[in-house]
């Protein structure tokens, strides 16, 4: 039985990095991936004369040569920063009104807010204050964050009594909005709905409607994209999780694709070890599971091992949304039918709370829809004169999951058509430019991640489940989760979230 | 209950009671949500993982072909798209290798799947299909798969299809379709052959050609037969122009031997029509590897070469891919289209150098890091690989 420091399960963007960070750190590791290729969502695939991205629309926590990020330190230290060709994008993104006007956001600061306000003069105090706002809430967050990291154990009643009392005083903003959904801040400061959209339209990317969505989350993802810049790199999100999986090598790990885990041993309650699908044994000091809790705890043991307490602790976090995506090779080049900012979001109406109500439904109807053209910041993308551009919308898996399969080819189609025309009422006479098409739907994800509902976020990022209730604790000693279920989604958060995880383990084994 | 640290502080914030108290309501009325029964099964029912099959009927079609048909053994066969094709492993002389093969059956029944195997030249596995398999043998395959298909998004409703031999196979599952749900399409078909009695279906296809009006079928011969009086010589653009005079508008579909349809594509090509009208079927790899463009000059496609593999060595031919070679020595491969697509049999090329047949579709990652799709991959030196 080969015996080991630590054994990762799942070759995802966390499964990598924890694996990367415990190599890079002496440690003997061994990453099990069931798919012939590395990355899990982070990936790309082939069609034609194009290679699709899978999943990554902008790489964030990157940050510049001159002002790195923690995403830069990470990719250093790993030895894959300079095998990549990363690549600045200088908008946020353009959200396109109903009306059929729209507006591109600068991923500067001082920028955007003077562009913000020059669009909506009536709101420009709004506008200051709202920024402001994000700034110091984010501040507070991280000097938090920093300060509960290095105090371990249950402080005495008294010391308590005072810290509840301190608190709000001591962070004010955190205690203010931290816990305020999207829509309540945007309220707060903001009358104009276009405005509001314009501002809060990563919420469609994160599938939780502004009622709902914390604002916490927003205001982050607001600040690292503006501070740490949008990037996206040469050769898709395969080329970052390929240049991983080479490092774990490199640095004395081992990686073995085409064999998932089947078991996960346990003695007296804790992990020992796995069983991969051909039957062999593996022995660890501790487990990384990259793959959804529910997937560890209901796939890999027996009923009778599953801890009550691991029942009890998952049972208010529920399963969050999927996606229906068109991946499309269009013969023309991204000018020739008026894309011009990358990474665009388009609303039906100016109602974002009512439009989510259509995620429940099987076909596109008056969703959100995400689209990108990759050819706008990397003409080399896909061949001279054609460009690469994937539109979806955010759906749940439950009615794909319903729908009896004689229908599915029939539906997806159908799906592909109405995302297609959408496309085509923007973008007059981009249907007669496609020369490739995949559609991806929320079956898709279930088939590819293994995932329950095809979530490819994992659990729903809403007021009780995110933010300050991620479901991070394993009930099952000597095993830790490291995916984006337990922590926020998203390529940089991911990445940094699993070495965090991993550089723990690393001084535990 | 006496709260900890965490719960205290967020209880200070504005919502806080109000949000912890919503989480232990959860809690409270919530199911366990941990049982693994559900994840992914909806997915199962359309790309399983592994189908188990038995054969449910044999019987000839044409000259040196056979038609087979499988059952599902736990009754249940997945839809697919006409077009698509299963990869169906095989265990011969104690070597266990696949092949992908169009089905032939409508999509718009799932009682069974067919498929047509004709007999090529040293078939290894042509053969065992041919010669040696009986109703109630049992086959584990994988798919249905591929992309040749009627994508009703952007391809235009009047189709050109372009058959080579045995390649007429996936425009069978389609045509079969179009007249069985009396779908609102356009066909016509040209069918090369080398000789009329080596064309498979003919009849069939001839009694559709007759009895509907939108879809029209050509044979085309290309060996000089005295007895034949339809269309001779090969599909190229003159025959396209005056057979088909509205070819610029319909969406093409080639499927056949590999010089056929390069052949094909270039005759479209010249006639301008666009890559987007173009589609194209890659089914296998050529026999003849040494004959196509790039091969190495001094190598003969018998040369034998080691292939170091961690601790072990095995030995590989030139002439056949570095896929048959590890199947052929009993390495247990990941595998599906055996056509330089879909990626499964990638490995890693560590040392030497291998002969890249055209058509395989690599990831930029996969060049990048050094990665060859094995069935696409030809040994022209000892070579040291990772799977």
């Amino acid at each position: 039985m080969k015996q080991y420091d630590v054994i990762v399960i799942g070759g995802g963007n966390g499964g990598l990095a924890s694996a990367a960070t415990l190599a890079e750190k002496g440690k003997s590791v061994i990453l099990f991936e069931k798919h012939n290729i590395p990355g899990g969502c982070g990936t790309s695939f082939r069609r034609g004369r194009f290679e699709f991205e899978v999943a990554l629309h902008q790489l964030s926590h990157m940050g510049t040569e001159e002002n790195p990020g923690p995403l830069r330190e990470l990719f250093k230290r790993y030895g894959i920063l300079d095998e990549i060709n990363w690549i600045q994008i200088k908008e946020l993104f353009r959200v396109n009104f109903p009306d059929g006007t729209g507006l591109s956001l600068p991923a500067e600061r001082k920028q955007c807010e003077e562009f913000l306000c020059k669009e909506f003069p009536s709101q420009a105090d709004g506008i200051k204050k709202y920024f402001e706002t994000v700034y110091k809430f984010c501040t507070e967050a991280a000097e938090f964050a920093a300060k509960s990291a290095k105090s371990t154990g249950e402080p005495s009643a008294l010391k308590k009594a005072i810290m509840k009392a301190g608190f709000p005083k001591l962070y004010t903003t955190l205690a203010n909005y931290g816990l305020k959904s999207t829509q309540e801040v945007l309220d707060e400061f903001f009358t104009d709905s276009k405005l509001q959209l314009a501002l809060s339209a990563y919420w469609c990317f994160m599938g939780v409607p502004p009622a709902r969505f914390p604002f916490a989350i927003l205001a982050k993802c607001t600040n690292f994209y503006l501070e740490t810049k949008p990037y996206y790199l040469t050769g898709t999100s395969m080329m970052m999780n390929q240049a991983i999986m080479e490092a774990v090598q490199k640095m004395g790990g081992t990686v073995r694709l085409n064999c998932g885990v089947k078991r996960i041993v346990l003695e007296n309650g804790k992990a020992v070890g796995v069983i991969d699908e051909f039957g062999e044994e593996y022995r660890a000091k501790k487990i990384i599971s990259n793959i959804s809790p529910l997937a560890t705890y209901g796939n890999l043991l027996l009923p009778e091992e599953i801890p009550d307490a691991a029942r009890e602790y998952l049972k208010p976090y529920t399963v969050g949304i999927s996606a229906i995506t068109c991946f499309i090779g269009l013969d023309c080049s991204p000018e020739e039918i008026g894309f011009t900012t990358s990474f665009t979001l388009n609303y039906e109406s100016l109602d974002a709370n009512e439009d989510f109500k259509d995620a429940y439904k099987l076909l596109p109807e008056n969703d959100p829809l995400v689209a990108t053209c990759y050819t706008v910041d990397d003409p080399s993308v896909s061949p001279e004169g054609t460009s690469v551009i994937t539109a979806g919308t955010l759906k749940y898996g439950e009615s794909w999951e319903k729908l009896p399969p004689e229908q599915y080819y029939e539906m997806k189609y159908e799906a592909g058509r109405r995302i297609v025309s959408r496309l085509e009422k923007m973008y007059p006479g981009f249907t007669e430019h496609i020369e490739e098409m995949e559609i991806a739907t929320p079956l898709t994800h279930m088939r590819y991640l293994g995932h329950p509902g095809g979530a490819i976020y994992g659990y729903e990022q809403d007021l009780i489940q995110s933010v300050f209730f991620f479901p991070t604790e394993s009930k099952i000693e000597n095993l830790e989760f490291a995916s984006g279920w337990v922590n926020a989604c998203g390529f940089g958060p991911n990445y940094t979230y699993a070495d965090m995880v991993a550089s723990k383990i690393a001084q535990e084994v | 209950m006496a709260k900890n640290i965490k719960e205290t502080l967020l209880g200070t914030l504005v919502h806080g009671e109000e949000i912890l108290e919503n989480i232990r309501v959860m809690r409270s009325v919530s199911a366990d949500k941990i049982s693994c029964e559900n994840v992914a099964a909806a997915s199962e029912r359309l790309h399983s993982k592994s189908l188990s099959l038995l054969v449910s009927s044999v019987f000839d079609t044409g000259k040196n072909a056979k038609v087979i048909r499988f059952v599902s053994e736990n009754g249940y066969l997945p839809p697919f798209e006409a077009g698509q094709y299963i990869n169906i492993f095989t265990e011969i002389d104690g070597v266990r290798t696949s092949r992908p093969y169009s089905i032939s059956s409508s999509p718009k029944q799932r009682a069974y799947y067919e498929i047509t195997v004709a007999r090529i030249k040293d078939g290894f596995v042509s053969d065992f299909l041919l010669d040696d398999v009986k109703v109630g043998d049992k086959f584990e395959a994988n798919g249905p798969a591929g992309v040749f298909r009627f994508q009703p998004v952007f391809h235009s409703r009047k189709s050109l299809f372009l058959a080579g031999g045995s390649g007429v196979t996936p425009f069978l599952s389609m045509t079969r379709e179009i007249v069985d749900a009396a779908l609102d399409r356009d066909v016509v078909m040209l069918y090369g052959c080398r000789s009329s009695e080596g064309a498979l279906y003919d009849k069939e296809l001839r009694l559709y050609s007759e009895k509907y009006p939108n879809f029209k079928y050509h044979l085309v011969i290309s060996e000089k037969d005295d007895s034949w009086n339809g269309e001779t010589g090969f599909i190229d653009r003159n025959l396209i122009k005056r057979l088909v005079p509205d070819y610029a508008e319909r969406t093409c579909y080639i499927c056949g031997p590999q010089v056929m349809n390069d052949f094909c594509k270039t005759e479209l090509q010249e006639l301008g029509l666009s890559e987007k009208q173009i589609r194209r079927e890659m089914f296998g790899t050529r026999c003849d590897i040494q004959n196509e463009p790039g091969w190495p000059e001094s190598l003969t496609g018998d040369e034998v070469f080691n292939v170091k593999i961690g601790e072990r060595i095995i030995p590989a031919k030139s002439g056949e891919s570095l896929l048959t070679a590890l199947e052929r020595s009993g390495v247990r491969m990941n595998v599906c289209c055996r056509s330089g697509e879909c990626s499964l049999c990638r490995v890693k090329l560590v040392d030497g150098k291998v002969f890249l047949a055209k058509g395989t579709l690599q990831r930029y990652a996969d060049e990048k890091y050094g990665y060859i799709h094995s069935c696409k991959a030809y040994p022209i030196s000892d070579l040291e690989i990772i799977i």
